[in-house]
């Protein structure tokens, strides 16, 4: 069954929230950038990555990895809908 | 030649007023506008009441503001420290109490993270922004700086050698941070090095990678001002991702480029540096931990010009070995060598036995003499007397030796080799971490009962930390809750990135907590 564009969102969202919360970070809404709030780092990008490559069965190019696809909870999804698409 | 830090700045003030000094977040100071922004400063400070050797705080993200402060803060005698921005506010507390910070510069944002009740030694702080709310008690804003003179810099209060510059806390073995304290002299032997070795010149553009509570980043700066360059300070969302940080070492021209291995792994993995220009990259450095050599071998195939440098040194003597990578015998290496003394700077390895070696192929702990040694910990003389040790090799000297807690090999030629940490300090991401200091921060928590703090190693990082925990009988350990008492005491890159809680520890045959059993299961 194809994953829904919520159950998306939920999935970053509740990745995000963990990383934030091991990290003693706030993290407050789909909107907020995560880059500034600091939960992600140069570490926490890469594991990033991979979740997105195995939750959603696709592949990321080193030049997707910019700040623009992973600015937030928002950007994220939207990137992710748009590789998905693009799959299809 | 110059005796303070401080005139790099104004001499090369008077050479290039219209060059750009520093860039970052898209804004530039030229030479004459950062000479002019740090003598306001330090005016501003002095009338505030700072006299010599007084301790600043930094406490704010990179900015153009950041290098005014500290060249500001130098030239009124005080004494700046560079604080960890997103370190939490527990442990920024803690080193402001420790050091007796008596002014911060900051932003609101920054400071309202702060607990105005544990840190009352802090009379007044400068807010490093631009459009901040007129002057309110003991906030200052940065326009305010447009009233003192900013044509010449305060007269000197008696500097002497021994004057303190900056101070940067490491981590600790007994669960706080330490401070290791600079000064002018210990800084400006490494820069003079720098100066002559890699020939820094007006027309470089040198990265400034390193976070500035971390000793990399005296290079970035100081070097830059010294040679009348340009220092680009690297936003976050650039360094966070390599293909962007590759796009903006191409558009800045960076021609000198100074980081930790574990950021130039990311570059060679993820950073298609072969498809770029970097024709213009002219210098690599990095120091902090051990480059690996297949990565280290990939960045010398895509960046076949440019000069490669494995720096070594720890925060007490900013960098004392160099070794230039011989792309000849790379291929060949096993590992890198930390190579030989830096000019001005002695080191030698000394065995079991207390005694200097000579044979090639001989191990022992690494120690450090010359100007560069640091005079020791902030208020703490116990761990001062442990590490900065009079120097009973040539007495004639009656100076201190650092100890470096490093043992090396002597290599045929005179290079040295690094063989590991003597105690349980590792390295990850390039930044010191003493696992007793994570370790404590869990026996804190009033659940745990035995707590063990392993490093697993890992190749693009240097190392990763995983922790493992009992409870007391009767307590029921709530693993978010742990994870949420380590992010409120210890800066990021020393969390755990894994906590398990155990039964039972399993112990060595003299009842220890056999950590060994717990790295292999780890």
């Amino acid at each position: 069954m194809p994953e829904t564009e919520a159950s998306i969102k939920v999935q970053i969202r509740q990745w995000v929230a963990e990383t934030a919360e091991r990290k003693g970070v706030e993290f407050t809404s789909d909107d907020e950038s995560l880059t500034a709030s600091g939960v992600i780092d140069s570490l926490a990008i890469f594991r990033l990555v991979s979740f997105l490559e195995e939750t959603f069965e696709l592949r990321v190019a080193d030049e997707e990895i910019v700040n623009d696809n992973f600015k937030s909870v928002n950007e994220i999804e939207r990137f992710v809908n748009g590789k998905l698409a693009s799959k299809a | 030649m110059a005796f303070l830090l401080n005139q790099l700045l104004t001499r090369s003030a008077e050479r290039f007023p219209e060059r750009p000094a520093i860039w970052a977040r898209g804004r530039s100071l030229t030479y004459a506008e950062l000479e002019e922004r740090s003598n306001q400063l330090a005016h501003l400070l002095r009338e505030r009441g700072l006299a010599k050797g007084d301790r600043v705080g930094l406490f704010f993200p990179k900015a153009v503001e950041s290098v005014a402060t500290m060249f500001g803060v130098l030239k009124a005698g005080g004494v700046y420290v560079a604080l960890d921005p997103s370190a939490p506010a527990d442990r920024i507390e803690y080193i402001i109490q420790n050091c007796g910070i008596r002014a911060l510069v900051t932003t609101a944002e920054k400071l309202k993270t702060l607990n105005p009740r544990q840190i009352p030694s802090v009379e007044f702080t400068v807010l490093a922004e631009q459009n901040v709310a007129p002057e309110a008690g003991n906030q200052i804003p940065w326009m305010a700086l447009v009233g003192f003179d900013g044509s010449r810099p305060p007269e000197p209060l008696q500097p002497t050698t021994t004057d303190l510059a900056y101070i940067i806390y490491t981590s600790g073995s007994t669960g706080r941070p330490k401070g290791v304290m600079l000064t002018h002299q210990n800084a400006l032997t490494f820069i003079q090095w720098c100066a002559d070795e890699f020939r820094v010149n007006p027309e470089d553009h040198l990265s400034s990678h390193a976070p500035l509570h971390f000793d990399l980043s005296v290079f970035d700066i100081y070097n830059a001002i010294e040679a009348g360059a340009c220092v680009f300070m690297i936003p976050e969302e650039v360094q966070l991702f390599p293909a962007s940080l590759t796009r903006f070492i191409v558009e800045k021209g960076i021609s000198i480029w100074y980081s930790v291995p574990s950021a130039l792994v990311f570059l060679v993995l993820h950073g298609r540096l072969g498809a770029a220009d970097l024709s213009k990259l002219r210098i690599i450095l990095f120091a902090g931990e051990v480059f690996p050599m297949k990565y280290l071998r990939q960045l010398a195939d895509l960046v076949p010009h440019a000069e490669l440098y494995n720096l070594y040194g720890p925060t007490e003597t900013n960098v004392c070995t160099y070794y230039k990578v011989d792309r000849a015998v790379l291929a060949s290496q096993e590992r890198l060598p930390i190579g030989r003394a830096c000019l001005n700077t002695e080191v030698f390895a000394v065995d079991d036995r207390d005694r200097i070696i000579t044979e090639i192929g001989g191990e022992g702990e690494l120690y450090v003499r010359g100007p560069s040694v640091t005079p020791g910990y902030w208020g703490d003389r116990e761990k001062t007397h442990k590490m900065v040790v009079p120097n009973r090799f040539q007495p004639h000297l009656e100076e201190n030796l650092y100890r470096t807690g490093d043992l090396v090999r002597l290599r045929e030629g005179g290079d040295y080799d690094f063989l590991g940490r003597r105690d349980s300090q590792i390295k990850s991401r390039g930044y010191r971490i003493e696992l007793g200091e994570i370790e404590a921060v869990l026996l804190a928590h009033e659940g745990v009962r035995e707590a063990a703090v392993v490093a697993v190693a890992d190749e693009e990082i240097g190392a990763r930390l995983r922790a493992f925990v009992t409870a007391h009988n009767g307590s029921a350990l709530g693993l978010p809750e742990l994870q949420h008492h380590c992010a409120s005491k210890l800066p990021q890159y020393m969390i755990p990135e894994r906590i398990q809680v155990r039964e039972v520890m399993p112990k060595t045959s003299t009842g220890k907590i056999d950590r060994v059993k717990l790295a292999l299961e780890a």
